[in-house]
């Protein structure tokens, strides 16, 4: 599919990762560092999961219970690592707030806190995206291409860009829904991130059935849309109410 | 706020029940190659095609053969040729071997005429089997009077072979692919799913990796293709036996030879499609069978005659072997110690003898080169062995007085060095070929009749026992025990004319170790320096199957200790290491068997190169010789895959830009809504 191709489906997966990488992350030099660091780890845990899972390969083509298993163990693993993710970036931000107060600066604002999230869900992103589709997309950029059976519209390339994209999208903003639902305790939050996450994956089976991608993707574009209002509906709460609270001793 | 959130959570959990329930209902029909890995996916992307492709071969004044146009692959989109109208750009065309003949003699040659067809040719594939109505009609790509330049009399117009079509000897600047029974499958298949899914911004290619090295450097004809060193000159080894072996050193009390001769090697179209069943491999293996019969018979050192039999090869590109060979008789080289062309006084070919049988009778003609005394007793030989048998199936008929003389044949080289030759050459025709697939692909096992090269044998055995004895009179009872090994033929024909078993077979790997399964009766090239003991990793799997083979059959067992070697070398002079491949400690057995390189005699090597000597009036031959050589590559395949318009990569490109660029401004419109509810007092 030559080289213009390759670079659009690379573009598509990753490109809005890019855009905020430097709109929003590449400002700041811890983002940058949480962001790596965020990507290693999901990246060790795919491989994990991966190592894991290795025994119990190949699994049987025409059934499609074993990834149902497959996606359920990999959401229930990740989603665990998610909080212990969390509790190492408390730890991180004790740290950082106590150095503050040790030279006199400001500690952590609440953007702070949330880009800091934001960083750690893009790199869980971009760790999915590269481990995903873009570890397939070396032939892209050689003259051919290639359409699967069961989605025959579309080629194979493109199909698995999109679905990057929705998972890149998805794994972003629920880190910071995430983030804040553990750190402000609520059940809510705390519970829907793993729900997105599983239906997220489960939406990716009902690829299996024949032409099932034209129903399958767009149901995971909704849920990835769901995801990024309920998490623009968050920080706008939590922005106004911290306003609110500072307002008054500003004056 | 707080209504809206376990609405969503609702939302979600639906979702994921109905995910979980919706594949359910869809059947998982049809099943799914796995693709575990990244070269899975380029192997299943990049469909390689297996097949025999033609190639490029030079002569003095030109080129023929296919060959890619440039430097670089020929990719083209497949195209069926009865679809093909207008093409505006170079299409891969793919041709039934119904419309072969036709496309090659009225399509291609309107390629200077027919602009609309012109350079619209991107690459050939055709397809491989034949039709019943091919079988009937016959395709040969060769010339009517095949290697007419070498012909002893003048009438070359005389159309040895009706269904000529000429099409191996002309150029072309695309190539040309024969798919093989895996191949054509694989591009049906693939060709089959574009059908089914009508996809419109893609189409079907074929990628041609074909480029000689000849068209890389420039070089399009032999002379200069050597001195640059991009080609090889066509060549092999012929191999030569006596039965009983010759007393080398003792140059008296040598007996007159009966030469018997025949060719080992076809030429077709397709390089490594050329089984030459009937035409000369049936010859081939009826002297082999002959061999075979007369090694069980005693007695022969007291006979008055000495047998010699000779298989040349190169005999399809100028008559390689023959004119060496007696040329290293002029010369007295080691090649042909024990042997002098004044001792020769009959020569007897064996030609195509594998379509003999019809009506329950196999048939043969013997066509005599001249008319003499030699000549004479061969054809009585021939009829009274011919009466020998029993049976009365076989029967042995001059050949044709109309005709202009002998048919295209190894005996016109020998007739050409010396009009005096006494000799016949049996075929199984009279005045026309009967193989309608003479040097074509087709001339495969289906091609011959393993009872018409049995009959042939016999004869043979027979003929040269009475030639050997000299005396007419020869019991019937001595003749009787002359019998050729019908399984022995058959198993021998499936050897040599068919991949399955091919020369893995049981009786070939008794002899030597084989370099490929299939039998590529193609000549080849001769690399490295020709010599009479040459290093035989550059003798062919036939060749050194025949030299092996005839040394055991012709060989004499003085006493019975046998010793074992191990090097290839024995200890005494009249003696060779036989099988010294398969079980790596040969045999030593008292034989007289050579190789005889056969090469052009315009030829010579000198210090790792060839060069073209210039032309000598003494040798007639070679100053009509072509001097074929062969085009080196680097690597010859086919491969099938989808390619998508450019139209349709660039607008991925483009949406994949228009991606991250909304992306962006959607992430500085949010940034600016947050900056401004945080400012906002």
């Amino acid at each position: 599919m030559t080289v213009a191709a390759g670079i659009g489906y690379a573009l598509l997966a990753l490109g809005p990762s890019l855009s905020l990488f430097v709109s929003v992350i590449s400002r700041k030099p811890f983002l940058i560092l949480t962001l790596l660091s965020s990507t290693l780890v999901w990246l060790v845990s795919l491989i994990v999961l991966s190592g894991l899972w290795r025994p119990f390969l190949p699994l049987k083509a025409n059934v499609w219970w074993p990834y149902a298993l497959l996606v359920l163990s990999s959401v229930c693993f990740q989603e665990s690592l998610r909080f212990l993710f969390w509790k190492l970036y408390m730890r991180l931000e004790d740290v950082l707030d106590s150095f503050a107060d040790r030279i006199s600066r400001p500690r952590l604002f609440l953007t702070d806190k949330l880009q800091i999230a934001l960083a750690g869900g893009l790199g869980h992103g971009v760790a999915h995206a590269v481990f995903f589709c873009l570890s397939l997309l070396t032939p892209a950029f050689g003259p051919a291409t290639f359409y699967v059976d069961r989605c025959s519209k579309v080629p194979f390339f493109l199909v698995s860009a999109i679905i990057a994209l929705a998972f890149v999208t998805i794994h972003t903003f629920s880190m910071v829904i995430a983030f804040e639902g553990y750190a402000k305790g609520n059940k809510v939050d705390q519970v829907i991130v793993p729900v997105i996450h599983l239906s997220a994956g489960m939406l990716t089976l009902v690829n299996f059935a024949s032409e099932g991608c034209v129903i399958g993707v767009p149901l995971l574009y909704l849920v990835a849309s769901l995801t990024l209002l309920h998490c623009g509906k968050m920080v706008w709460q939590r922005l106004i109410e911290s306003r609110n609270q500072s307002g008054p001793t500003l004056r | 706020m707080a209504m809206g959130l376990p609405r969503l959570v609702a939302t979600a959990f639906t979702l994921t029940l109905v995910s979980i329930f919706l594949p359910l209902p869809f059947s998982l029909a049809g099943e799914i190659t796995s693709i575990e890995s990244v070269p899975d996916l380029q192997r299943l992307m990049y469909v390689a095609v297996d097949g025999y492709p033609c190639v490029r071969l030079l002569n003095l004044s030109g080129e023929i053969g296919c060959s890619n146009p440039g430097l670089s692959k020929v990719v083209a989109p497949i195209i069926k040729l009865k679809d093909v109208k207008d093409l505006v750009q170079p299409h891969t065309v793919l041709v039934t071997p119904d419309e072969m003949e036709d496309f090659f003699t009225r399509h291609v040659p309107l390629v200077s005429n027919d602009l609309s067809f012109a350079s619209k040719i991107g690459g050939v594939l055709i397809e491989s089997g034949s039709s019943f109505q091919q079988k009937l009609k016959g395709l040969s790509p060769d010339n009517m009077f095949p290697q007419a330049e070498f012909s002893p009399y003048g009438n070359v117009e005389y159309k040895w072979n009706p269904t000529a079509s000429s099409i191996m000897w002309k150029a072309y600047n695309f190539p040309v692919y024969l798919l093989s029974e895996s191949g054509m499958s694989a591009v049906h298949e693939f060709l089959s799913k574009k059908e089914r899914k009508h996809k419109t911004y893609t189409s079907d290619v074929a990628e041609f990796s074909m480029v000689m090295e000849t068209t890389k450097a420039g070089t399009h004809n032999s002379e200069a293709c050597l001195q640059e060193g991009t080609c090889l000159p066509l060549g092999g080894y012929s191999v030569w036996s006596s039965l009983p072996p010759i007393n080398v050193s003792s140059s008296n009390n040598r007996k007159p030879i009966v030469l018997t001769v025949a060719s080992m090697d076809s030429a077709s179209f397709f390089r490594d499609k050329s089984f030459g069943a009937d035409s000369p491999i049936s010859g081939l293996v009826a002297l082999l069978g002959a061999v075979d019969a007369l090694s069980r018979v005693e007695g022969f050192s007291n006979l008055k005659k000495q047998l010699v039999f000779l298989v040349l090869t190169g005999e399809t590109w100028g008559y390689l072997g023959s004119r060496r060979f007696l040329h290293e008789l002029d010369l007295h080289s080691d090649a042909v110690a024990g042997l002098s062309d004044t001792l020769i006084e009959t020569v007897l070919e064996i030609g195509s003898v594998g379509k003999g049988l019809s009506g329950g009778i196999n048939t043969f003609f013997a066509h005599k080169t001249r008319v003499s005394s030699a000549t004479n007793k061969t054809l009585d030989a021939l009829k009274v062995a011919q009466d020998s048998f029993a049976s009365k199936n076989i029967k042995i008929l001059s050949a044709d007085k109309t005709n202009p003389g002998i048919p295209p044949s190894s005996l016109m080289a020998f007739m050409k060095k010396n009009p005096q030759t006494s000799a016949v050459v049996l075929e199984d025709f009279d005045t026309k070929f009967a193989n309608k697939f003479y040097h074509s692909h087709l001339d495969d096992l289906s091609n011959v009749n393993s009872s018409s090269v049995v009959a042939a044998a016999s004869v043979v055995a027979r003929t040269l026992y009475i030639l050997a004895s000299d005396n007419k009179d020869t019991s019937s009872s001595a003749l009787g025990s002359i019998q050729v090994n019908a399984s022995f033929v058959e198993e021998l024909l499936a050897c040599l004319l068919s991949c399955e078993p091919g020369l893995s077979c049981n009786l070939v790997k008794d002899y030597i170790s084989p370099t490929n399964t299939c039998p590529g009766n193609y000549a080849g090239v001769m690399s490295g320096e020709p010599s009479s003991n040459p290093y035989l990793g550059s003798v062919s799997d036939v060749s050194r199957f025949l030299w092996n083979f005839l040394a055991e059959k012709t060989s004499v067992q003085k006493g019975n200790t046998t010793s074992v070697c191990s090097k290839g070398s024995c200890s005494r002079t009249d003696q060779v290491c036989i099988k010294a491949e398969s079980n790596k400690e040969g045999t030593c057995v008292v034989s007289t068997t050579r190789y005889v390189p056969a090469y052009s005699t315009r030829l010579k090597y000198a210090d790792g190169a060839w060069t073209i000597l210039p032309q000598n009036t003494s040798d007639s031959m070679g100053m009509v010789d072509p001097v074929w050589t062969e085009s080196n590559w680097n690597t010859i395949g086919l491969q099938v895959y989808t390619v998508q318009h450019s139209a349709y990569d660039n607008a991925v490109l483009v949406a994949g830009i228009t991606v991250t660029t909304l992306a962006y401004f959607g992430i500085m419109v949010a940034k600016s809504f947050i900056t401004k509810a945080l400012k906002q007092d």
